[in-house]
């Protein structure tokens, strides 16, 4: 398993590269009422201005206190405060925590820099960021990235316990599962998270299946155990059920109203970041 | 049994192929272990059921592989023998008679003549019993009747050695009919040389028992059989048995120990039996040659040892000649002619004789006086050799009248002028030497011209007595026994005033052959017994003489034929060494006589070949080769070579960590300490500062801690980089490797032994410098305390000495001073008064070789491994400063010599030039330049 120093830096040159666009607020703002300052009027608790009183308000709005030194109504705005909860989950099966190549970072390594990179932007733009399972609730400000990054590191829990407020919730895994076993899984968490990200991180091995020869294939983890006398003619078959299960997996995340992201290790982690980045980008415009 | 060309010794072991066909069906139904691999994605194919398929089985060459691997081991167990020779001896022979030539001439080839024979008993049955006869004679001859059964024939054969003398197939025969033995078959391993005796021999073999013959003639130069020695070097004549094809080889000359001095080449044309090398060695180089080897050839008859004959003589000079013109003197001729091969000394007669040499040479000394002329005639009587040479002296009118004259023959009272402008006849040539003179073998030069000699009076012994001849016959060097020695009188001067001889070459030869001749080796020495000093053995090497050889008269070498008794070697005599080879005069001839009755076998089929352990060997290889590869077919190669290449690359680096070849390390002060060299190598490769030991820990530990701190100094200061100081025994080691040695005298100093000093004093005279620290300035009482100082040092060639005066080089040779404090303040340094002595004794051109102070210097300049100092000085860091600013001066003063002191004249010298610069050289006159 990647080391916490080490997924830190990772995640910190990762986010830097990412654009630093906020999610947009605006829809963000109905359906995620949060604490975080907007910069803007809005309702919040936060004084944000007094405003010269127009027609179109309320009487009750005028702010007295400050109307009585003038001659002049004002009203008091106060700033809009939302923040969107982002929870995290990562899939602790060592199947995921797998490379097929000793050098590369393993599938739940790149899932965890993806995660941490993602937590650290959206930390900064004020968002709380958390982990499902994790030994804390989501939380604000700067401490949030160090947070979450420990408990990436430390929380290994299969339990997909759904968060107790609306949230955005990507959950990394590579779906190997079978898509019946995901459905189950996931469906009481889309019943508070409206939106949320399937990020598929996946390894060549598993998509060029380059086995030849008399092979005894094992899954990691597992006591599942198969020998082929000759694997090259399982090859397009394997292919086959790859596609359908993708495929599958895709129906079940539209079902969802979710986005499905797929990544592979050979890949560089910028783009499995940017893909999961836009794709909740995408959930606020939408919304 | 016999399978063809092939023997089974145990041929049971076949039976095991049998079971071939069940390791066939076994690996067959035992496929290789899977390749394992990891798929997380595994869970895809949950429900795929994997088909039937058919290679689940070993791949055929896999199995061709194992099965390759029993059969060879089953194959090598059954012990084949190739023998292609064994069907031709009747398997039912009752005994094999295996006869060897084991001479010297055997010994080129002696490991396939053995080989030959180890396998004569390979085509016969277990028990047949072996018989050996060996050709060369033997004090103790084996029985040839003596029975030996398969061990202990081949423990026989295995453990005999050729030996250095020939082999007796006559006395080989005889011996054969003595013991009764009827074999049934014979095998006769030969030399293949010598037809005269190996014909009958073979032939009488041959009507004993059916006969095979293996003979291997050696294939190079078997023999050297003759050296010439002239002026010029040494002609090596070597002969060989097969002249068909042109070959070449080399000849090396050896010293006695081993060491080779030079090597010619030897080059057989085709067709030729002999060839000669040529040794072009200077004189000198020459006389240390112990023997001539062939390069690659082991055997007895390929060295040639060279005696001393020619050896270095001690020669005594006597001159009547002053010494006004050393070059035109006649004695130059002799001593220049004599240099490289003798020993000369010079001086009065009386004294040479003192000295007993082997030869006095007297060039034109007239009247030897009454007392010196007795104890030369009992000199010459006990066996010395008196060679004069004549002149104007000898040819005065009072000599050579008498016999007591010490002349070998009485003389004429004048010399006779040849070719003068008053005479008819011309300068006369050198004639023929006769034959019966030591000269006899030289080439008299044709261009030699004797203007002018003293002539012999004719009489009855003249002729016996004449040695050299001119052309017209008048003797030029005449001889005569005097007791054990000989009295000899060349009849011209040893310069070149009365003839040409002297330029000659030959001249060299008559010289040594008449130093040679004196003592009586060459000449009529047919007494004395010489014993075996060195004998060679049959691979050509000398070793101690073994109990069976005899002494030796000197009459029979040149007749004797080596033998156990007399075995070839050096043998050590009244005169010298004298060599016994055993191939001289031999001429090797192939054998092609043989008996038609007899089987000639050749190479191949005398030998064969043991098969078993090479095939099993080859079935270990398949195996080692089925594992790889069944690593590999496992999927687990690439770990493991992975692995292997690591372990592999680990135990190269620890390797190349632990065993650094002459690795330069650093001491703990920076300095370098070469290591992996003897202190002498070391100290000769690196400059380093040495000090005497005094036997005082304490003195001697502040002594290496002063000249560490020194060196130290030196290396951060300047370009002087001495590394680690060593300690010195004046006693043991080298000296002369060091610049400067430093003495720092403890309390009670032990005076050093009288060889101790004379090595001192030889260091000092040759260049070496000498610090001297008596440590005693710090006790209270003025004036420098030396006392005591010539009695620890007694003998120590001491010059004058003066304190160092206020300008000397001393004080500026790195940086200007004005003291030279050592712990102690205001002492007085002592170095070589300057003008003391005279110029002509002046040591190493002026610069002070001794310095001899009691300030403590070395204790100034002590720090310990941190670069610390040790002890404390009187004036504090100021003077501990200035202290090892003295010690740096005093190096670079010892190093460089008078180098400073001419640098301090450069200002003068500059000035000089300056003052000519621009003035006179042209002179300008109104703008032109003329």
């Amino acid at each position: 398993m990647i080391s916490l120093s080490t997924l830190r830096a990772d995640a910190e040159a990762l986010a830097r590269q990412l654009p630093d666009l906020p999610l947009q607020a605006a829809a963000a703002d109905v359906i995620h009422p949060g604490a975080a300052g907007r910069k803007r009027a809005g309702s919040g608790e936060q004084f944000w201005q007094y405003r010269r009183y127009a027609q179109t308000d309320a009487a009750d709005r005028i702010d007295w206190r400050r109307s009585a030194r003038g001659d002049e109504y004002f009203v008091r705005e106060t700033e809009l405060e939302t923040a969107r909860t982002i929870s995290s989950w990562l899939d602790p099966h060592p199947g995921f925590d797998w490379s097929s190549d000793p050098g590369r970072e393993t599938k739940a390594d790149r899932a965890r820099i993806i995660l941490l990179s993602l937590g650290i932007l959206f930390a900064k733009q004020g968002e709380r960021v958390g982990l499902i399972g994790g030994s804390r609730p989501a939380s604000l400000g700067k401490a949030a990235p160090d947070k979450l990054a420990e408990d990436l590191i430390n929380v290994q829990s299969a339990a997909l316990i759904p968060p107790r407020a609306q949230a955005l919730a990507v959950v990394a895994s590579d779906f190997y599962d079978g898509v019946d076993v995901w459905r189950t899984r996931l469906t009481p968490l889309a019943k508070t998270c409206r939106h949320g990200v399937l990020l598929a991180v996946s390894d060549p091995v598993e998509h060029a299946f380059p086995f030849t020869g008399r092979t005894k294939f094992s899954r990691p983890g597992g006591t599942l155990e198969k020998l082929f006398g000759r694997a090259e003619t399982v090859r397009d078959e394997y292919l086959e059920k790859l596609a359908a299960h993708e495929q599958n997996l895709s129906d079940l995340a539209s079902g969802m109203g979710w986005t499905v992201v797929r990544h592979r290790n050979d890949e560089s982690a910028l783009e499995g970041a940017a893909a999961v980045q836009s794709a909740l980008e995408q959930f606020g415009g939408k919304a | 049994m016999t399978l063809g060309p092939f023997l089974l010794m145990s041929p049971l072991a076949l039976l095991g192929l049998v079971a071939l066909p069940v390791i066939w069906f076994i690996l067959r139904a035992t496929p290789p272990s899977p390749k394992a691999a990891q798929l997380p994605s595994l869970r895809l194919l949950e429900d795929i059921t994997p088909k039937e398929e058919t290679p689940a089985r070993t791949p055929w060459w896999i199995l061709l592989l194992r099965l390759g691997a029993a059969a060879l081991a089953i194959l090598g167990l059954a012990q084949p023998i190739y023998a292609p020779n064994a069907a031709q001896g009747s398997a039912d022979a009752e005994s094999v008679l295996v006869v060897m030539d084991d001479g010297w001439t055997s010994a080129q080839r002696w490991g396939e003549l053995r080989f030959a024979g180890l396998s004569a008993l390979d085509g016969e049955g277990r028990d047949t019993p072996a018989y050996l006869l060996t050709t060369a004679p033997r004090n103790l001859p084996a029985d040839p009747s003596e029975r030996l059964n398969r061990a202990a024939f081949e423990a026989r054969l295995r453990s005999l050695q050729p030996q250095p003398w020939g082999v007796d197939r006559d006395d080989a025969l005889e011996r054969l009919e003595q013991s009764q033995l009827r074999p049934g078959r014979i095998l006769w391993l030969t030399d293949g040389l010598d037809p005269e005796t190996a014909g009958p021999f073979a032939s009488a073999l041959a009507r004993l028992a059916p006969l095979s013959i293996y003979a291997a003639t050696p294939k190079g130069p078997a023999a050297l059989t003759r050296l010439r020695a002239d002026a010029q070097g040494v002609a090596i004549t070597a002969a060989r048995a097969q002249r068909e094809e042109p070959s070449s080889h080399f000849i090396s000359a050896l010293t006695l120990d081993g060491a080779a001095l030079a090597t010619a080449d030897l080059d057989f044309s085709a067709g030729d039996a002999a060839a000669t090398a040529n040794f072009a060695l200077p004189p000198a180089a020459l006389a240390r040659v112990a023997r001539f080897q062939v390069t690659g050839a082991a055997s007895a008859g390929t060295v040639w040892l060279w005696d001393s004959a020619d050896r270095s003589r001690r020669v005594g000079l006597v001159s009547g000649d002053s010494t006004a013109q050393p070059l035109l003197s006649d004695i130059h001729y002799v001593r220049k002619a004599l240099e490289p091969f003798a020993t000369i000394s010079e001086g009065e007669l009386t004294d040479l004789i003192a000295e007993n040499p082997d030869a006095i040479i007297l060039t034109d000394i007239g009247q030897i006086d009454p007392d010196a002329r007795a104890a030369v005639t009992q000199w010459i009587e006990e066996g010395g050799a008196l060679i004069r040479f004549a002149g104007p002296r000898m040819a005065g009118p009072q000599v050579g009248s008498g016999a007591e004259d010490l002349v070998p023959a009485p003389l004429r009272r004048s010399s006779r002028a040849i070719g003068g402008t008053l005479t008819w006849e011309e300068p006369q040539p050198l004639g023929s030497f006769p034959d019966a003179s030591p000269f006899a073998g030289l080439t008299p030069p044709e261009d030699i011209r004797v203007r002018q000699q003293v002539l012999a009076r004719p009489g009855p012994e003249l002729a016996r007595r004449t040695w050299a001849r001119l052309a017209d016959g008048s003797p030029l060097v005449t001889a005569d026994r005097r007791g054990e020695g000989t009295l000899i009188l060349f009849h011209v001067t040893a310069g070149p005033d009365w003839s040409d001889l002297p330029y000659a070459g030959v001249f060299v030869d008559m010289l040594r052959r008449s130093i040679a001749a004196g003592r009586g080796e060459a000449i009529a020495d047919e007494e004395g017994l010489y014993t075996p000093a060195l004998t060679l053995n049959g691979a050509g090497r000398l070793t101690q003489p073994s109990a069976g050889a005899t002494p030796l008269r000197a009459s029979d070498f040149g007749s004797v034929i080596p033998s156990e008794e007399h075995p070839p070697g050096l043998y050590q005599g009244p005169a010298g060494t004298r060599a016994l080879n055993v191939a001289s005069e031999y001429r090797p001839i192939a054998v092609d006589n043989w008996p038609a009755s007899a089987t000639l076998l050749g190479d191949t089929e005398a030998r064969t070949m043991r098969l078993g352990g090479l095939l099993l060997a080859t079935a270990l290889l398949l195996l080692c080769l089925d594992l790889i590869v069944a690593l590999a077919l496992a999927g687990r190669l690439s770990t493991f070579t992975r692995r292997a290449a690591m372990i592999a690359l680990f135990g190269f680096s620890v390797a190349s960590l632990i065993t650094p070849p002459h690795a330069v390390a650093q001491s703990a002060l920076g300095l370098s300490e070469t290591r992996g060299f003897d202190k002498e190598t070391a100290a000769a490769l690196e400059m380093r500062l040495a000090y005497i030991e005094t036997g005082d820990a304490r003195t001697d530990r502040a002594t290496q801690a002063g000249l560490e701190g020194l060196s130290l100094v030196l290396y951060r200061r300047s370009s002087v980089e001495p590394a680690a100081p060593h300690a010195i025994d004046l006693e043991t080691d080298a000296l002369d490797v060091y610049p400067v040695l430093f003495l720092a005298l403890p309390e009670n100093p032990e005076p050093f032994s009288a060889s101790e000093v004379s090595r001192l004093n030889a260091y000092v005279r040759n260049g070496g410098a000498l610090f001297i620290d008596t440590r005693r300035g710090g006790t209270i009482g003025g004036g420098n305390s030396f006392d005591g100082l010539d009695r620890i040092l007694e003998g120590l060639d001491t010059p004058a000495l003066s304190p160092v005066p206020a300008d000397h080089v001393l004080t500026r040779s790195y940086y200007l001073l004005q003291a030279f404090p050592g712990r102690y303040e205001n002492r007085n340094l002592w170095i070589e008064a300057t003008g003391a002595t005279d110029k002509e004794e002046r040591r190493g051109d002026g610069v002070s070789r001794l310095f001899v102070g009691d300030a403590d210097y070395l204790a100034a300049w002590a720090v310990d491994q941190r670069g610390r100092p040790l002890y404390s000085v009187d004036g504090g860091d100021l003077q501990r400063e200035m202290s090892i600013r003295f010690g740096v001066n005093l190096i670079i003063y010892i190093l460089t010599g008078n180098y400073k002191e001419d640098q301090v004249h450069i200002p003068a010298l500059l000035e000089r030039l300056g003052e000519d610069e621009g003035v006179g050289d042209f002179d300008v006159q109104d703008g032109v330049i003329p």
